[in-house]
This record gives structure tokens, C-alpha cells and sequence, in this order.
């Protein structure tokens, strides 16, 4: 019989930084996973990019067991970055963060397309675009 | 320790938004993604499902400011709601023993190697002949049994570990494999850890299994592991200065250098092992190479584990310049263990 896929989350953490303490404990703790199996996991696979925030993807399967794949930094970083923003703006409909221009949201969507639910590079800068909105950064030609 | 967990339910575009405003006041910059999925016809395969919306949830830790961080971010995801539909901010106040021993629940009886069996502490199980059977109850600390990395150790130990062997468990963890090496014969087995937390759950399970005549498990770790914070912590690898290796009820086996002068003076003072079980990762295994090989008596047997494949050729180059011998390989999935002699 094949196991059975029963829950799938995503984590985003410290990069090497996992701990049992919440998020981590209450996120996967219902899903009867052993924590401190899968925290010994992440920062083994993640202590490379030490000092970034490295998301992670969780499938758990019926027999409680999971696996660990760490996803691309999380687009929010990518903008903030590309924009020079130390952080997205918290009133996105009034106020701007900044600014980035098309060929760098390109960029960022070829960087974030192997873990994007998007059929094409299109579709991916569409959903990138979107981010780039709500935190309040504008895109320019 | 009591937390408040916040959740909202955002479509698909939103997420990485939300999840930047989340990470900015959430309890370690922590987010849970709950995405949206759909089976697939058979086996583990899925789509993640865009047109449902997925579940943000972070964590605060319960004090005086609390409420103020919540005020915060419920305005802030208003004012994203301006721009994309944001469901409201739902609040629940969650205690630790909540999900501490929620996954107690779904850990069953486990058959690994040969005759090894691990049985939960409250289940009851009738061996069969030749059985070797370890009770347990993990609480916080590694070691269910469950891991690639732990089922390689007791799969190994089996074969290496035998009645008269000294036998040292470095990072035991729950003392699974203190306990096992002890089953199978192994005695006096020491059992260290860095986390104070592991140590007292290993005490508990080597009582429950009966063979606290041959383990013991102290806080400690050899030489270099001993200057070193627990492999969890932020501070993991850095050498602290303040913490003495030789506090009262440490145990600090000397690193290589001080062994080599001890060695000269007092031939016969430090302990070596003839097996040494060492599941930690491949970091740790690096730095503690010329300690293990020195802990080590000739002929004796290194059990390492938790190296991930893509750092095996560096464990494997810090273990051959430590003058070690490898002896045997195993592999499951991603993770690699070295069976080393000197």
C-alpha cells in the first residue's frame, strides 16, 4: 500500500536556528511528527545560509513519516532587497516602500518559479507583482 | 509557557506579503504556511490548490505587550486588506503541553534492524524470543527511533555492540542508543549530552529500562564539545569562555591535547571506549574528530550518524586525517553512517 500524504506544511525560519519553540512545536506537533526530528533535519540542511530566512516545505505522510525541503527565500526578502526597503510598508494603499523595475521582478520571478504554483514566467511575475503591491512597492519600465 | 497563536486565512497571492508582516513581530521571525492542496490519484503525490485559500499563522509568546503586538498587526493586515481580501485575525491562546505531547498519540510500536523493537513507554508489548526491547519516552529530546539517522545507529549497534565493551553514547538524546548498546550487552555504557533537558530524559528511560547499573548519563561532552553551546542553540559552535567545562556534575572528558599530556604522566587515568555511538551531524562530527579518535581504543568501534550525503566527503577527510579507518557504510535516504576503527 502506498502511504497516504496527510498534511503538508511550510515553515519559514532562521536558517541553522530551529528550535521546538512555536512556530515549529504547535505547527508540526499535530501532525504527530517528532520535533526535534525534524528540527535536527532543517538546521542540517539549512546552516549553509546562515543569517537569512530559509522557508521550508513538510509533507507528512500516514505512517508519521516526513520529509524536509527547503523552498527559495521568501519573494517579500527578493523585493526588499531589490528595492533597497528595510521592510515592506505597513500602510501599502497610502504610503510606498519603493521601487523596483521590470527586469528585476523578471529576475525574482525566475528565481521563485521552481517553487510557485505559476504555469509561466508570466504568470509567476503576475503573482510576484502582486506581492510587490501589497507591500507597497512599486514596480517602474 | 503560555502562547497566543494568531491565524488568518489569505488567498494565494497574499501570502508572501502576509508572511513578511507576520515574520516582523511573530516569536523567532516564525511562519506557518498551511497551503492549499489536493491529492494526487495515488501514492504521495499533490497539487497545491491556488484558487482555495491558504492558513498564516505566528506565534507570540504570552506577556504585558502582548495584546499591543496584536493591536499592531491587526491593523497593519487592514491595511493590506485594502489592496487583496484578508480574512480576519483569529486569536487562541495555546499552552505548551498542548502540542509537546500532541504527537504522542501517532508513535506506535517500531521494529528496526533485526531485533531491535521501541515501545513507547505507555504501550504495552509482548517480545518475541531474542527481542532486544527499549521502553521509552522521548519527551523533548532526539531519539524516537523514527529518524533515518537513529534506526542506522541501532541497526549498526547490533552488529558492533557486545557483552564486555566500554561503551561511550555522545549526544544521547532520549539515551536510545545508550540504552540499546546496553541491552546487547555493553557495559559500563556513558551517555552525554550538552542539553540538560536530554540528560534528565535519559535518566528517566535508562531507570524504566532497568539498566541503570550499567548507564549513566551526565552533562558533558568531549574536549572540544565541551567548549561548544548545544547544536540547537544560536550560540552553537562559538567558544564560550564563561562556562567552566569542569562545574560540579559535568562531565568533561579532556580534549586531545590535554589527553596526550595526561596520557604521558598517568598512563592508565582516562577512560577510553571500545564503542562509540556519535549521532550528531556533520558539523559537530567535524570538530570533534581528533577527540573521538583519541576516546577511542585501538581496535575499538566508531559508530557516527546524522551526516547528511552532501557533507560525507568532509566527515570522511576530517575522520581519515584524525588517523581513523572506515570500516563500514550505510545509507537511507539523504543520511550516511561510518563505521570507523583506529
Amino acid at each position: 500500500m502506498a502511504k497516504k500524504l496527510v498534511g503538508i506544511v511550510k515553515l519559514q525560519l532562521p536558517a541553522g536556528k530551529a528550535t521546538p519553540a512555536p512556530p515549529v512545536g504547535p505547527a508540526l506537533g499535530q501532525y504527530g511528527i517528532n520535533i526535534m526530528g525534524f528540527v535536527k533535519e532543517y538546521n542540517e540542511k539549512s546552516a549553509s545560509q546562515a543569517g537569512s530566512i530559509v522557508p521550508v516545505e513538510i509533507t507528512i505522510f500516514s505512517d508519521r513519516s516526513f520529509t524536509v525541503r527547503l523552498l527559495t527565500p521568501p519573494a517579500a526578502d527578493l523585493l526588499r532587497k531589490a528595492a533597497g526597503a528595510q521592510k515592506g510598508s505597513g500602510t501599502p494603499n497610502r504610503t510606498s516602500a519603493g521601487q523596483i523595475t521590470r527586469a528585476q521582478l523578471r529576475q525574482i520571478a525566475q528565481q521563485k518559479m521552481p517553487d510557485m504554483n505559476a504555469l509561466d514566467i508570466e504568470g509567476a511575475e503576475k503573482i510576484i507583482a502582486g506581492t510587490a503591491r501589497s507591500m507597497g512597492i512599486k514596480i517602474v519600465e | 509557557m503560555t502562547w497566543l497563536e494568531l491565524s488568518v486565512e489569505v488567498d494565494h497571492e497574499a501570502v508572501e506579503a502576509v508572511s513578511e508582516l507576520l515574520a516582523r513581530y511573530g516569536y523567532n521571525g516564525g511562519v506557518v504556511v498551511e497551503p492549499a492542496w489536493t491529492p494526487g490519484d495515488e501514492g504521495p503525490e499533490f497539487t497545491y490548490d491556488p484558487a482555495r485559500p491558504s492558513i498564516l499563522r505566528t506565534y507570540l509568546p504570552l506577556n504585558a505587550t502582548t495584546e499591543e503586538t496584536r493591536q499592531r498587526i491587526e491593523q497593519a493586515l487592514w491595511h493590506l486588506g485594502q489592496v487583496r481580501p484578508i480574512g480576519p485575525l483569529q486569536a487562541r491562546t495555546i499552552a505548551e503541553e498542548d502540542w509537546a505531547n500532541a504527537w504522542k498519540q501517532f508513535y506506535h510500536v517500531l521494529r528496526v534492524g533485526e531485533r531491535t523493537v521501541v515501545v513507547p513507554s505507555w504501550l504495552e508489548h509482548e517480545p518475541r524470543p531474542g527481542d532486544v526491547v527499549l521502553h521509552l519516552d522521548p519527551g523533548m529530546a532526539f531519539g524516537t527511533g523514527l529518524h533515518p539517522t537513529t534506526q542506522l545507529c541501532l541497526r549498526l549497534l547490533e552488529r558492533y555492540a557486545r557483552p564486555g565493551l566500554r561503551a561511550l553514547d555522545l549526544g544521547t538524546g532520549s539515551g536510545i542508543l545508550a540504552i540499546a548498546a546496553a541491552k546487547l550487552g555493553a557495559s559500563p555504557v556513558l551517555a552525554l549530552d550538552n542539553d540538560p533537558v536530554a540528560v534528565q530524559v535519559a535518566a528517566e528511560n535508562i531507570a524504566r529500562n532497568g539498566v541503570s547499573q550499567m548507564v549513566r548519563a551526565l552533562e558533558g561532552s568531549l574536549g572540544a564539545g565541551s567548549r561548544m553551546g548545544h547544536w540547537l542553540s544560536g550560540d552553537f559552535g562559538e567558544q564560550d569562555d564563561r562556562r567552566g567545562t569542569q562545574e560540579e556534575g559535568r562531565a568533561a572528558l579532556p580534549s586531545a591535547e590535554q589527553r596526550d599530556d595526561a596520557r604521558l604522566r598517568e598512563p592508565r587515568s582516562m577512560p577510553r571506549f571500545h564503542l562509540i555511538a556519535a549521532n550528531l551531524i556533520a558539523r559537530v562530527l567535524i570538530i570533534l574528530a581528533d577527540d573521538l579518535a583519541v576516546a577511542l581504543e585501538p581496535g575499538g568501534v566508531l559508530i557516527s550518524s546524522g551526516i547528511i550525503n552532501t557533507r560525507e566527503d568532509e566527515v570522511q577527510a576530517a575522520f581519515a586525517t584524525a588517523g581513523l579507518r572506515q570500516i563500514e557504510r550505510l545509507v537511507e535516504g539523504e543520511w550516511v553512517a561510518l563505521v570507523h576503527t583506529r
